[in-house]
């Protein structure tokens, strides 16, 4: 029988434009990476919470508004896929826990959604994992930010990996000589990565030759070594953080780069990325953001990273990494209902994972077929007979 | 892990791109100015040649660590890439021209007809400059000559990248106004640049260096 649907209906069953279905094979490692991540982040005293998948459109995002994937309500009112988890949970903190005190330690791992420029191959759904910290502010909530990112990152089982820290703050008193307004501009042209630009116009608005070179220095200033030779303001403050931030989490993982500016214009304190000299891209951004939750009129500090999930996966990929001791999945070839039925029940109260039937899917799973013979034997490809518990011995 | 890998824009760009590089003290000889393989081992990097508007992408998303491209396709492409150094060679700018005397009527068709037909090569570059004036335009995607565009009826105007102008005059072309200047930049990926430094900022340095005094000699 030809079930060739033919080509032109494949592809009207394709999602929409960077959309895509994640197949077993994909989602079982996934699934691992979140659950590794989830029990991190819970060993900080982090809590779990889901924010709607639909947000405001009107919202006081980050993201650009050209980049969110919206449409407008029934009644006429717009709305907008979560661009990013961190506006949503400025905004349940500000309406649910407006008097809270005390700190509010919150995590997710959500997909978030956003218009991308489609030559890039990108895609308009991804998962996010992160933390915020709410409430507290200084070096050893900065820490914990920090450590805990690098903890997450090597229980997923990435190594070689930096979390390069900067600091808006010392950038700002770097330029703190020109006008409010001169500043901010000097200041965007960094974010968006045009140095040439910045200090051009760092220049045109005045700033001396003295304080040129200091911003030179400071932007140049990467390792520990550079960040002691720094006489600016926050300095010291940023050297507070790092020591915490080893003492929390042991290892040679943390390096000082001041050059380091996200483009997002809402950080207010350390900045940070998660980085690999192989990969392209940062693994995990974060940062202080004490302005943010004041737009949705509770001013309180926070701190926070997110991880984007499928560069994550794709670093751990490379390195050679899969889900660890996967249990193989037992394929069992039927005989009489009945014996097969019981038989595959007590291959699975031995804890095996069983399967009835040949199976389309195996999800890369290693795979061990073997037929019934009755309710306690199944004979192995080898031709043996063997009992359940034996098989359940040699499998473990 | 791999040598440092430097994305070089063919063209115009290619000979001063490997000057300047030489001068930085990488040993680039002449590697693949002639020949056809596109990515040549150069001493202790790897240059990479490909189109001008690639580089930008090669670099953005980590495939090269560093480039040397046009501010022009930096502004086109909109790239998230870091730019280092201005190194002040492949001097051009972006402008607004429109045929010779046409100008009273082309801004007679606006006031009549609401809109102005502009063609160019740079539709971003275009479009943000419209509209920070204003002026409500069509944008007309062309992938060349497009300073015949006007003298065939297919725009009143054109967005376009001169060096001297003489293909302006040579058509008949004036310019309307200046949008941008543009010169080759030292461009990095971000995430190169972060954990790469030890071997870029040496480069960094040495090229701002080459830069000014040739900005210096020029005087």
């Amino acid at each position: 029988m030809n079930t060739d649907i033919g080509q032109e209906a494949r592809a009207a069953l394709a999602p929409p434009r960077g959309f895509r279905d994640i197949l077993p094979t994909e989602a079982r490692e996934l699934r691992a990476i979140e659950r590794t991540l989830s029990e991190v982040f819970a060993s900080y005293g982090y809590l779990p919470l889901d924010p709607p998948l639909l947000e405001r459109g009107d919202a006081a995002g980050l993201v650009d508004p050209a980049r969110l994937i919206s449409f407008l309500d029934r009644d006429g009112t717009r709305v907008a896929l979560r661009p990013d988890l961190t506006t949503a949970v400025a905004r349940l903190v500000a309406q649910r826990y407006a008097n809270a005190e005390g700190a509010l330690r919150l995590s997710y791992f959500a997909p978030v959604f956003r218009e991308e420029p489609a030559m890039l191959g990108a895609e308009r759904e991804y998962d996010q994992a992160g933390v915020e910290l709410v409430g507290p502010v200084g070096p050893l909530a900065d820490a914990e930010a920090l450590a805990l990112l690098a903890e997450s990152l090597a229980c997923a089982g990435l190594h070689d990996q930096t979390v390069e820290v900067g600091h808006v703050g010392i950038m700002r008193s770097v330029f703190a000589g020109l006008g409010e307004e001169a500043r901010a501009r000097v200041l965007r042209e960094f974010r968006d990565g045009d140095h040439v630009g910045a200090m051009r116009a760092a220049r045109r608005f005045g700033m001396s030759g003295t304080a040129l070179a200091t911003a030179e220095r400071v932007l140049r200033a990467r390792g520990t070594r550079d960040l002691d030779a720094l006489d600016v303001p926050g300095v010291d403050e940023l050297r507070a953080v790092l020591a915490l931030a080893r003492e929390m989490f042991g290892g040679d993982w943390v390096v000082p780069n001041l050059a380091l500016l996200p483009s997002l214009p809402y950080y207010t304190g350390v900045v940070f990325e998660a980085l690999r000299p192989d990969l392209g891209f940062p693994i995990a951004a974060g940062g202080r953001y004490d302005g943010l939750l004041a737009a949705y009129g509770t001013a309180r500090p926070a701190v926070g990273f997110a991880i984007n999930v499928p560069r994550l996966h794709r670093a751990l990929f490379e390195t050679g990494w899969r889900p660890r001791h996967p249990r193989p999945l037992v394929v069992l070839e039927p005989a009489a209902p009945l014996a097969t039925a019981r038989c595959a029940a007590r291959l699975r109260g031995v804890g095996l994972v069983v399967a009835i039937g040949a199976v389309a899917e195996t999800a890369s799973l290693p795979v061990v077929t073997v037929a019934v013979v009755d309710d306690e034997h199944v004979r192995g490809a080898d031709g043996r007979t063997v009992g359940v518990d034996e098989l359940a011995r040699t499998l473990r | 892990m791999r040598p440092l890998r430097i994305a070089l824009a063919q063209g115009a760009l290619l000979a001063d791109g490997l000057a300047a590089l030489a001068a930085a003290g990488c040993a680039v000889g002449d590697a693949g100015v002639e020949g056809r393989r596109l990515l040549v081992r150069a001493g202790d990097v790897e240059i990479v040649r490909a189109r001008p508007s690639d580089i930008a992408t090669y670099v953005a998303r980590g495939a090269a660590d560093l480039g040397i491209v046009g501010k022009d396709v930096l502004m086109e492409s909109g790239a998230q890439v870091l730019e280092l150094v201005d190194l002040g060679f492949g001097a051009c700018r972006f402008v607004v021209a429109a045929p010779r005397d046409a100008l009273a009527r082309a801004l007679d068709d606006y006031r009549h007809l609401g809109s102005l037909e502009v063609a160019t090569k740079y539709p971003n570059v275009a479009e943000r400059h419209f509209r920070a004036r204003g002026i409500a335009v069509e944008i007309i995607k062309v992938a060349g000559s497009t300073e015949l565009a006007p003298q065939v009826g297919l725009s009143d105007w054109i967005v376009d990248l001169v060096a001297t102008g003489g293909t302006l005059a040579a058509n008949d072309l004036a310019i309307v106004e200046e949008i941008a200047p543009s010169t080759a930049r030292l461009i990095a990926n971000p995430a190169a640049y972060h954990t790469r430094r030890s071997e870029i900022a040496p480069l960094v340095e040495k090229l701002a260096a080459w830069a000014a005094a040739r900005t210096v000699a020029a005087r």
